[in-house]
């Protein structure tokens, strides 16, 4: 047990300190130690004490495998702490950072599109609402599910988010919603001035417009965006669909004649 | 009501209970054809107590639904699974009741008999049905016996159940000892039956007598030692291995889990394994009762902490059995319903919903279910964009349960963002006590669809500032992306103009040109052809009737040869031809 300790004190150091990927290499040690004191799951027989500094290790291991963009070694950190959470043994101390490794995977479905998830993880969290860390991702969700891009792009900036993590997915989520944009400008507008765009995809400058533009297929002329013209795809009604379905119907009215 | 109905099921009690009194219960199963000539005229004697009782225990339903909504909604449905299954088990009822109507004299003269008496004899009646399931192997009697446990429940005394432990168990027997000891009853030393034998117990009755007591100990609350018997029970049933007890077999889980839930709880959690490894055992056996039962309640015990993911990987991992009892599918459609919309799947929610309610019972005691089912339909089909039938509302079982839900869909339909919050907010307690405040608060998103909806309807040009004062929005911007983004999905027709800052709507398309209407008509003649098909397949036909058909076939067939035999030899003379060909 006294090596776990130092170890742990060590680990506080490095990631006090910022250096991420020796902390990794503490975890990695850490863990094993915990494995021989068969502690990295839950049960009645291990002191209460032990449990604690193991979920401490482990939620400590999540946060910095976000620092070092790891995020399947994240999503590990997240499956081996929700027995902690799950925990009768544990219920007399909850853990202060649950919610911020609750909001952290919730960030995560939503970079990866994984809404169905995320909705299943949220309603595992039921004080959720009043928690600055639960309630980051909420809000970005019900902001881009309604399309206010630019309350997801103002809460993107570092002042905005509850802690440094979450500043990881900036990136992400800022690259999400210009493509959003871009899809939505397709089909709302004839066209659009360049100086206009700029400000609409957040971008930095004109250049950059005109980038994103090529990207895209769009035609650059004059100073203004135009984009591609819907085919008329509404074609008359499709004949092969409507003998399939009559043949459908002719069987089954075979079947019960 | 209530002494009316009473009086009526003792009286129904009396005249099962003369029959016991004279024959022993085995006899009855032997003498006891459905004979077809007393069938029908015993039909109305048969229907119109078994209708006024439904409506009594409909009454005492109602008030207990007020009390508490949620967790009687599962035993109300319960109820009313046996008041379905009583057409299966037609036939059965009327050959009894005709044999009441023999035994009406005899009925005058046990009147005045007590309660202690008549009921208990209605429990030794249901081990002779028992027995007759066994012998016979038909699960009906089994569930005639299960659906008379809802009348029964309410006269259960401790003195009636330790008067039948004592005639029932031979001394000696394990379980005698142990359920009156349960009950809080003396065991006597009193043995009325002949037999002494401790194997000749036959394990459906005693199982029969364990579920009662069961009951007992759920009816009087005693919810501690009504969960340590459980596990004991189940532990016992586990072990058995016979198809006849099935039913009985369910009925016992379905306690077992109510008795869990009701205490503190990580019981809740605490039972998954054992019912997880029932279901595996159920499975390996092809028991569809157990195994409908087990995964219906599983995922009621995932939903009720929530473990949306959990409930998920059930339900792909296992098959639900597509020949188990319509209310276990009505129940399993439900929470089918429940997991999907959680998951944003709200087309496939709504499906599974709309046949839960379809295939919910009609009668009263479901109530509670059916109001469950229509809250969460109500939510699904207005985040699929769609306003629900003003109907759903009017229905006098649905109207004060749904009227927060009535409000919801009014502040929806305006599509403005104030009117949905305040409502939101004065109605929170009840969308949290059912467990749907996270899906409701989706809506947001859909009260501005519909916003701009109507805006879009109404106006052939609007700017974006007025989009944003109409709607609530904070910013202008907001208003630019929410409504290009609306255009889209798909929800409007328009096109933004950036510079000037206005929304421009497209004209209206003609409907009537698209592929609209032929989808729309399509997906009704499959429904009907669906509807068609599951009728089918759900006919009932007695089984070999085809053999007995071939049989005469067979017949008609030699007598028809032997007759142009006969005819070929010209022994016969005309009159006999003609009478014979009559008789054919």
């Amino acid at each position: 047990m006294a090596d776990i300790r130092t170890l742990h004190q060590s680990l506080h150091q490095s990631v006090a300190s910022k250096d991420y990927p020796r902390a990794a290499g503490l975890l990695s040690k850490l863990k094993l130690a915990l494995l021989e004191h068969n502690a990295l799951i839950p049960s009645h027989d291990i002191p209460a004490q032990a449990l604690i500094q193991a979920r401490d290790i482990l939620e400590v291991g999540a946060v910095v495998s976000i620092h070092l963009n790891d995020e399947a070694a994240f999503l590990r950190y997240y499956a081996q702490l929700q027995p902690f959470y799950a925990s009768t043994a544990l219920e007399a101390t909850p853990s202060a950072n649950k919610n911020k490794i609750a909001g952290l995977y919730l960030l995560l479905l939503l970079t990866k599109n994984n809404i169905a998830d995320f909705h299943t993880t949220l309603e595992n969290l039921p004080d959720g609402e009043d928690d600055a860390f639960v309630r980051y991702p909420v809000m970005l969700e019900q902001w881009l599910m309604e399309g206010s891009y630019d309350k997801v792009w103002q809460a993107t900036k570092s002042s905005q988010v509850p802690s440094e993590e979450y500043a990881k997915f900036s990136q992400v989520l800022v690259g999400t919603i210009r493509h959003e944009i871009a899809s939505c400008s397709e089909k709302a507008y004839a066209s659009l001035p360049v100086s206009n765009a700029k400000q609409l995809l957040f971008l930095e400058s004109e250049g950059a417009v005109v980038q994103f533009a090529q990207e895209r297929e769009w035609e650059v002329r004059d100073g203004r965006i135009y984009f591609p013209v819907e085919e008329g795809e509404k074609e008359a009604l499709s004949s092969n669909r409507i003998i399939e379905n009559t043949i459908g119907y002719a069987q089954e009215l075979e079947t019960i004649v | 009501m209530v002494d009316k109905k009473s009086l009526r099921s003792n009286k129904s009690g009396d005249s099962s209970s003369s029959n016991n009194s004279n024959k022993n219960p085995n006899s009855s199963s032997g003498n006891n054809p459905p004979s077809k000539s007393t069938r029908s005229s015993s039909r109305r004697t048969a229907s119109t107590p078994s209708t006024k009782k439904a409506a009594g225990a409909s009454d005492k339903k109602m008030t207990d639904d007020k009390k508490q909504a949620a967790p009687v909604q599962d035993l109300a449905m319960k109820d009313a699974e046996q008041d379905v299954k009583k057409d299966a088990t037609g036939d059965v009822e009327m050959a009894d009741a005709a044999k009441s109507g023999e035994d009406d004299k005899k009925d005058d003269e046990n009147k005045v008999e007590d309660p202690l008496v008549t009921t208990s004899n209605e429990i030794k009646q249901s081990f002779g049905m028992l027995e007759r399931a066994v012998s016979l192997f038909d699960a009906r009697f089994t569930l005639r016996v299960l659906r008379s446990i809802a009348s029964l429940r309410r006269k259960i005394t401790p003195e009636i159940l330790a008067k039948v432990i004592n005639e029932f168990y031979p001394l000696g027997h394990p379980s005698r000892a142990y359920l009156l000891d349960t009950i809080g009853q003396p065991e006597s030393a009193m043995q009325v039956e002949g037999e002494t034998d401790i194997h000749k117990v036959l394990p459906e009755a005693d199982i029969y007598l364990h579920l009662l007591v069961q009951i007992y100990l759920l009816d009087q609350k005693q919810y501690e030692e009504g969960a340590e018997f459980s596990t004991r029970l189940v532990g016992k049933v586990h072990s058995l291995n016979r198809r006849t007890l099935d039913s009985l077999a369910s009925k016992v889980y379905f306690y077992y889990a109510r008795f869990y839930e009701l205490l503190p709880v990580p019981a809740l959690v605490d039972i998954r394994q054992q019912l997880l490894a029932s279901l595996r055992t159920a499975t390996l056996r092809k028991d569809i009762d157990l195994q409908a039962t087990l995964i219906t309640l599983l995922l009621r015990n995932y939903l009720q902490t929530s473990d949306i993911t959990q409930a998920d990987h059930l339900v792909n991992k296992t098959k639900f059995p597509e020949s188990a009892a319509n209310n276990l599918i009505a129940r399993y459609n439900y929470y089918l319903g429940k997991i999907k919309a959680i998951q944003l799947d709200y087309s496939g929610a709504h499906e599974q919903l709309v046949s839960a309610i379809r295939k919910a019972p009609q009668t009263p005691a479901a109530v509670g279910f059916l109001q469950a089912a229509n809250k969460l339909n109500i939510i699904v089909e207005l985040l699929m964009g769609d306003i629900p039938d003003r109907a759903t509302f009017r229905d006098p079982r649905l109207q004060k349960a749904l009227n927060p839900y009535f409000l919801l869909v009014k502040a929806v339909r305006v599509g403005e963002l104030e009117p949905f919050f305040s409502t939101l907010q004065a109605n929170s307690d009840t969308f949290k006590k059912d467990g749907l405040y996270s899906l409701v608060y989706r809506l947001r998103q859909n009260v501005i669809k519909t916003g701009i909806r109507m805006m879009s309807l109404t106006y052939s040009r609007i700017s974006l500032r007025d989009i944003c004062l109409r709607l609530g929005l904070e910013s202008e911007e907001s208003a630019e992306y929410i409504v290009a983004k609306a255009i889209r999905d798909g929800v409007i027709e328009a096109t933004l103009d950036h510079e000037k800052g206005y929304m421009q709507s497209k004209e209206i398309l003609d409907v009537y040109a698209t592929q609209e209407p032929q989808e729309v008509f399509h997906s009704r003649i499959e429904f009907c052809m669906s509807l068609h098909n599951d009728s089918v397949k759900a006919m009932r036909f007695p089984m070999n009737q085809h053999r007995l058909e071939l049989k005469n076939a067979q017949e008609a067939r030699e007598r028809e040869r032997e007759l142009a035999k006969e005819i070929q030899e010209g022994e016969m003379d005309d009159d006999d031809t003609g009478g014979e060909f009559d008789g054919l």
